[in-house]
């Protein structure tokens, strides 16, 4: 059974159509990613869903529950923003307690669920400390327990690392899913980030322009970009259009092709007699365990990634080179 | 070096010749008789005395204090919710905020109080001569501190997530305002309050214009005793400056 139904939801702040005809629905227990650029309509969407903005058209529905027109506080969400927005006059026992607290619980019942998600997110000791005395990390997770103590049925994460170092970014993200999966907690993710999406998500909504252009694993997603959009910003695709797929494989195509830079491979001491299509390393770049070059071939610059060997491996720029592209992977879009 | 003894000299000059009144009229406020010689006859604090125990000194001080506090009480309930809703409903008209606190400062009191008299003379609001329309012209004077004060604090935060937060987790707006937004923005309001009040108690053209004699507060009593001894002025202008002092240096510790 979907515990999530949204559908047609539509919205505009007056002549600008934020999102349109966006129509899903989450399993119980899913992490669901909205992935796009920004602007595209995402986080917008997520405060929809949280009742913090009205929609023009179309219906939610959790757990059969029709919740379009129900206040924020009465949906049984819980929502972690990019800013953390903690409240900074209140201690970090204080900021979590604080829905339950408005809820009116007894103390005794706020002090034990406000302790043990203290526990869930590492926090025990960190009570009377005041955000402005937490890194921006533990400021994260401040926020997360304040979403988790009011037991959501859905938890909603705009942006919730874009404002963390890369470091921290890795390890809150892992402590997110893996807390969401010990709860079961379904859970919609905002992020601009392709990594944090192809890593995180049960499934992948990728946004553009409003409205949702492809939903599926992040294997799929990846693997299957549906179209132009999809190929440019799920990975570093090469795209190819009709001209340059007719120079350089020999295809025709109304669209482009889309190559993998990965799934290209280079032989790099070319005989006259092997086969592959000729080309010239133009730049190298280091991505850590991964070497990215620029080949240039019949005209086109290609992206093509080998994996970070010896030292021996490593072409040097204006090297000649060999590459043989397997056509059976190649993924035609618009 | 050079540099640093300009620079000394300079600094000295200038708190000499702004200190220099201030010490004057202190030392006045303590002679006994000041006339003909380089240091006074004696010293006495009777014209304190004779100062606290005048019942019409008080009574003036008691209304500056009535219409200072009643202005900024009033000020406090409409400018906070004020610059509440413009941040968080109608962050537009914030520009249009700031130009209007700055009315008060581009119309000199001098020729606003000449277009109040015609106003609030007679017809269906006669005012003048009462302290309501000091407490209005007062409002008017102190509108900017209160509002720049207020419109810092809530530009400082980020206002549409902590209010979004609350709602989430069940504060409604009036709610989530007085828990959330309004202890972030308390201290400044404190600030602009105390500085605020010590700029009413300064106030003496629209109370001497508007007002005068009718409802004399401490600055048109000060004007109106100015003939009656030069040492008991000083001693009124001295406890004026002292009060003032105190505000300024309450605002100041608040703002930090």
């Amino acid at each position: 059974m979907s515990i999530v139904e949204v559908s047609g939801l539509a919205k505009s702040f007056g002549q600008t159509q934020v999102f349109q005809d966006i129509s899903f629905r989450l399993k119980s227990g899913e992490l669901v990613t909205l992935l796009g650029p920004s602007g595209c309509g995402k986080s917008t969407l997520l405060r929809c869903l949280a009742g913090l903005i009205t929609v023009d058209a179309g219906r939610i529905a959790v757990d059969d529950r029709d919740i379009t027109g129900t206040p924020a506080y009465s949906r049984g969400i819980g929502m972690v923003f990019q800013s953390y927005a903690l409240f900074p006059n209140m201690t970090v026992a204080k900021n979590i307690a604080f829905g339950l607290a408005m809820q009116k619980l007894p103390a005794d019942e706020i002090a034990a669920r406000s302790a043990k998600v203290i526990g869930l997110v590492e926090l025990s000791g960190y009570e009377s400390q005041y955000p402005h005395q937490l890194s921006g990390g533990q400021r994260q997770r401040v926020a997360l327990a304040r979403a988790l103590v009011v037991e959501p049925k859905i938890l909603l994460l705009d942006e919730p690392l874009s404002a963390l170092d890369a470091r921290i970014r890795k390890s809150l993200r892992d402590q997110i899913r893996d807390i969401q999966q010990r709860l079961g907690l379904t859970t919609i993710f905002v992020t601009h980030d392709q990594e944090e999406a192809l890593i995180l998500s049960d499934r992948i909504f990728v946004m553009d322009g409003g409205r949702i252009v492809q939903e599926g694993t992040a294997e799929s997603v990846y693997a299957e970009p549906a179209s132009q959009f999809v190929a440019r910003f799920m990975g570093h695709y090469n795209l190819l259009d009709g001209t340059q797929s007719k120079a350089l494989l020999g295809i025709e195509t109304t669209g482009y092709i889309a190559i993998r830079p990965e799934s290209i491979l280079l032989s790099d001491h070319p005989t006259e007699t092997e086969e592959g299509i000729p080309g010239v390393v133009r730049r190298r770049q280091l991505l850590g365990n991964i070497i990215r070059y620029s080949v240039e071939s019949t005209g086109v610059s290609l992206s093509v990634d080998r994996l970070n060997g010896s030292a021996d491996d490593l072409l040097p720029e204006g090297a000649a080179v060999r590459l043989r592209i397997d056509k059976s992977i190649l993924r035609e879009v618009h | 070096m050079r540099a640093e003894i300009y620079h000394r000299t300079i600094v000295s000059l200038l708190v000499l010749l702004l200190g220099l009144p201030v010490a004057a009229t202190l030392a006045y406020s303590f002679a006994t008789r000041w006339g003909a010689t380089v240091l006074p006859d004696g010293f006495t604090l009777s014209w304190y005395v004779q100062l606290w125990q005048d019942q019409r000194f008080l009574a003036a001080f008691f209304r500056s204090l009535v219409v200072g506090f009643g202005t900024l009480a009033i000020g406090t309930v409409v400018v906070v919710p004020a610059a509440f809703v413009v941040f968080y409903r109608f962050p537009a008209l914030d520009k249009v905020m700031g130009i209007l606190s700055l009315v008060p400062f581009a119309v000199p009191p001098v020729v606003s109080s000449v277009g109040l008299l015609h106003l609030y003379s007679d017809g269906p609001l006669p005012l003048v001569g009462t302290p309501w329309i000091l407490v209005g012209c007062d409002l008017a004077i102190v509108l900017p501190f209160l509002y720049r004060a207020q419109a810092n604090a809530l530009g400082a935060i980020n206002l549409r997530d902590l209010m979004d937060a609350a709602h989430i987790l069940g504060a409604g707006t009036a709610r989530a305002f007085l828990m959330v937004v309004f202890p972030l923005l308390r201290k400044g309001l404190m600030a602009s309050l105390f500085l605020s009040f010590s700029l009413l108690l300064g106030e003496f053209v629209f109370a001497n214009i508007l007002v005068g004699t009718r409802y004399e507060t401490l600055q048109v009593y000060l004007y109106n005793v100015r003939q009656v001894s030069g040492h008991f002025t000083s001693a009124a202008v001295m406890s004026y400056f002292f009060f003032t002092l105190v505000l300024t240096w309450l605002a100041a510790r608040l703002g930090r």
